[in-house]
């Protein structure tokens, strides 16, 4: 039983939280974004999150020689994309607007992001905690050592 | 291996280090749909290792699920993240009392 594979899955969410994260900013960003490459305005993201089970290959071939318990941290599964149709705002003089004056603007709420974004925020904190609280176990049964 | 309160001190290590595995999986999964929070009865289980069988988790009951069917409470979690880290602590400290009980038998008394 090493408590080693505690830290992977708090690894794991951090990360997946940290990509989150960076989506929330990106929304943030591109409130107001009416060309994008893909043409059209800006397409809210989001993540989709899975629980997954973890470890290196090191750890997971360890672990199943010594551990009956399996793990799970999360992974991003995939990313949403918002394919619903813009908000039309009547914008004549605007260089996107359509023959009768109006601008297609990206769905997105930024009090809504900024909510999810704090969410993130705390969830990453969370994790982080987990993880000094099971390094101080680990760095404890060293201790025994000396 | 050296009497039966370090065998016992090494299984209570186990038991809080593999519930301290379960409340770390159960944070990093705190947003994902559908996941159910993991435990372990600490009693049985610490009962079960001590037999040598190893302890199973289970999911808990009684707990709200959100809109997403996810039912992690951050704060019950957050609190057996602290209640492990002070249990496995106390039992670190007693376990090197028993180490350093020994040592000095094996030093003869001399420091």
């Amino acid at each position: 039983m090493s408590l080693f594979s505690a830290l992977s899955v708090s690894a794991s969410g951090m990360a997946a939280q940290r990509t989150r994260a960076a989506l929330l900013v990106e929304n943030i960003a591109n409130s107001e974004t009416t060309r994008t490459p893909e043409g059209g305005p800006y397409r809210r993201k989001d993540v989709i999150f899975s629980s997954d089970a973890v470890g290196s290959a090191f750890a997971s071939e360890l672990d199943s020689q010594l551990d009956s318990q399996q793990l799970t941290g999360v992974r991003v599964a995939g990313i949403s994309v918002d394919r619903s149709a813009p908000e039309k705002r009547y914008l004549p003089g605007h260089p996107d607007a359509d023959a009768s004056g109006y601008v297609s603007i990206p769905k997105v709420n930024p009090a809504e992001d900024m909510v999810d974004l704090m969410g993130a925020n705390r969830s990453y904190q969370a994790n982080v905690s987990a993880m000094s609280a099971v390094k101080d176990m680990i760095q404890k049964s060293i201790d025994l050592l000396r | 291996m050296i009497n039966s309160i370090t065998d016992s001190l090494e299984q209570y290590m186990n038991v809080v280090s593999l519930r301290q595995k379960l409340v770390a999986s159960n944070i990093a999964n705190a947003d994902t749909p559908g996941y159910k929070t993991q435990d372990l009865d600490f009693q049985s289980s610490f009962l079960a290792a001590l037999d040598g069988s190893s302890p199973h988790s289970a999911e808990v009951s009684g707990l709200a699920t959100k809109n997403d069917g996810n039912n992690v409470d951050l704060d019950r979690e957050a609190r057996l993240l602290a209640e492990n880290a002070m249990r496995f602590n106390a039992a670190s400290n007693l376990m090197r009392s028993q180490l350093n009980t020994i040592k000095e038998a094996i030093q003869g008394g001399k420091s």
